[in-house]
């Protein structure tokens, strides 16, 4: 193996993250700026929340492919929830709550469905997928929720310390949930099951509480997302966060999780998310077409997988 | 165990719905079939309710389906509006080209199609029923350059999938190209959703600090467009969107960056088209292509109508 290809290996999706960085800076003058780093955070923030979820789900070797329609669902509901007609500080949490109530009830209903029925995970979550999207269709009849509170848009829009606030949500979230997979037993419950099942069932594990919390925890996530990105764009969408769940299982491949369970870390999602967001944000201040665009983010989710095979193959 | 029972009324709610969802075959209406594109967008809300009023003028009895821009579903919808026997067919391709097997299907099974908003490339139609959609990117570009004094950076968010975009664009860079002093700096798309136009035009602004003009290439874009203009609080843009949905409306008369918005008449295409469907049920010669006429509105004109929507 060459020196070059050894260094790839070695330092694996970081070291493609730093030369992305490197080429965008050289091509684009606006590109490595304060703002526009900022703005990459806050662009990434709405798809990294979820991809955290994700990699819980696909740690424990399942995949969760109703994310992108929570987002949706969460995002009206919570924007029904604040139009009802009761003073703002009692409307407020509420819509919070029930926004990532909606979320984890998903999750808790994936993960029994997967339990109790032995239904597999993609299956059940393609038809949550699109039930909800459904759902936000028909509550909507198609129409946007807007006209809301001025207040809401902080949630997405805010700057703290001259950080936006998803940028903060996203951190905290991220910590978080290192911290819980490094350093909890619920954590290691989480890596057994990916990597054994039966193992894991053997040692006392309880293996569908393991999947049922893993679920609710991506349902939750994608709907905190949800009620940022409807902070956003100032308005429940039901045509909101359209295939993102494939964004989101990109970010968390390229960030070197199995997809057979038992490997991979939020850290390595992290850097996932962050590598698909440049990626986006440098083509387009390139001025790259979108048709060009597509395929260069396919091939680099390609690219970044071989990258961390060898890594896995030494 | 318990749990199941939780489960339980869900699927038998689903199981409710879907039977209680079949109609009797007994009538002896016309019997229409409709394919949207999406009942996602106001636009086709709109669409939709003229159709229904036309044909319960006519006592058509209209099966409405929507594929929400799947290409293999919208084929399969028409597939089984043909294996139904219905009267007429009415498309809205989510691809032009893509609806052609379908089209042809329908033509072997000698059912009229006509197509609505956005035209089919392939197989026989009897009528597109549309708006003026070059016109409209024509008056967008007029009033862009216009309010701009004919000169500066001007950026499309773009959806360039569909024809009826493409014509819009087409007739945007038209009357652009009338002011040698104006560029058109970027091209993205934001795939006609607010979030995905949202991210595209911060991504514009950081590339382009100099940039005097947007045009969204329907309202969600716009706003999209908009919502990237607020939070990043550049002054002195101006942005023109498509389609005068209520919230674009909204938004044009509280003074905001969006200034102007190409209104089409979606009743309007609708019963228009249930009009051309029932002359070629009468046999009258109905033309190829029915251009259904748009207008631009800003906020001058929205507070002389303010009976408007």
């Amino acid at each position: 193996m060459s020196i070059s290809t050894r260094l790839a290996a070695e330092f694996g999706i970081g070291f493609a993250f730093l030369l992305e960085i490197g080429v965008f800076a050289l091509l684009s003058p606006y590109f490595f700026t304060a703002d526009n780093l900022l703005n990459i955070s806050l662009q990434a923030s709405i798809t990294a929340i979820i991809a955290v979820g994700m990699t819980f789900v696909i740690l424990t070797g399942g995949i969760d492919l109703s994310v992108g329609s929570l987002v949706a669902l969460a995002g009206i509901v919570t924007t029904s929830v604040l139009k009802l007609d009761i003073p703002l500080v009692v409307s407020f949490p509420l819509a919070i709550l029930s926004g990532l109530l909606v979320g984890s009830a998903s999750g808790v209903m994936a993960g029994l469905c997967m339990t109790r029925f032995r239904i597999a995970p993609f299956i059940v979550t393609l038809a949550l997928m699109t039930i909800w999207r459904g759902a936000a269709f028909m509550y909507t009849e198609g129409r946007p929720i807007w006209e809301l509170p001025e207040i809401f848009g902080v949630l997405g829009s805010g700057r703290l310390l001259g950080i936006p606030v998803p940028t903060h949500i996203m951190l905290i979230v991220f910590v978080v949930a290192h911290v819980v997979l490094k350093y909890t037993t619920f954590g290691r419950h989480v890596y057994a099951v990916g990597g054994n099942v039966e193992a894991a069932r053997v040692a006392g594990i309880a293996v569908d509480r393991v999947y049922v919390v893993v679920y609710t925890i991506s349902g939750g996530l994608s709907a905190l997302s949800g009620m940022l990105l409807a902070s956003r764009i100032n308005s429940g969408q039901p045509n909101a966060g359209l295939m993102y769940e494939l964004d989101v299982i990109a970010a968390v491949v390229v960030g070197g999780t199995s997809l057979n369970g038992g490997r991979g870390s939020v850290v390595g999602t992290f850097v996932g998310a962050m590598l698909i967001a440049v990626l986006r944000n440098g083509l387009n201040l390139l001025n790259i077409g979108s048709y060009v665009q597509q395929v260069v983010v396919g091939v680099v989710i390609l690219l970044a997988v071989m990258v961390d095979r060898w890594r896995r193959a030494e | 165990m318990k749990r199941n029972y939780l489960l339980f009324p869900l699927f038998l709610g689903l199981f409710v719905g879907i039977t209680c969802g079949k109609r009797d075959e007994t009538r002896q209406t016309k019997i229409i079939g409709v394919a949207l594109l999406t009942r996602g967008h106001m636009f086709y809300r709109d669409l939709e309710e003229g159709l229904l009023e036309e044909a319960q003028k006519h006592q058509y009895e209209l099966i409405i389906t929507s594929a929400e821009f799947d290409l293999g579903k919208q084929i399969a919808q028409v597939e089984d509006f043909i294996s139904r026997k219905v009267d007429a067919i009415i498309v809205c391709p989510v691809d032009s080209k893509g609806i052609g097997t379908a089209v042809k299907a329908a033509n072997a099974a000698g059912i009229p199609v006509f197509t609505a908003d956005i035209a089919a490339q392939e197989g026989k139609v009897v009528s597109h029923i549309a708006s003026d959609n070059v016109a409209g990117g024509r008056l967008a570009g007029e009033f862009l350059a216009k309010a701009l004094g004919g000169k500066g950076n001007i950026a499309i968010i773009n959806h360039p999938a569909v024809t009826s975009v493409l014509d819009r664009v087409q007739g945007f860079k038209e009357a652009i190209a009338q002011y040698p002093e104006i560029n058109i700096v970027a091209d993205v798309s934001g795939q006609g959703v607010r979030d995905r136009s949202l991210q595209v035009t911060t991504d514009v602004l950081q590339a382009h600090p100099t940039l005097n003009g947007i045009f969204g290439i329907n309202d969600d874009s716009a706003l999209g467009a908009l919502d990237a203009v607020q939070q990043y609080k550049k002054e002195g843009i101006i942005i023109v969107g498509y389609d005068a949905t209520p919230p674009a409306l909204d938004a044009i008369r509280k003074g905001t960056a969006l200034k102007a918005d190409v209104i089409q008449y979606p009743k309007v295409i609708g019963t228009t088209t249930i009009q051309k469907i029932r002359d070629h049920f009468a046999g009258m010669p109905v033309p190829p292509i029915v251009p259904v006429e748009v207008g631009i509105v800003d906020r001058q004109t929205l507070h002389a109508s303010s009976e408007g929507r």
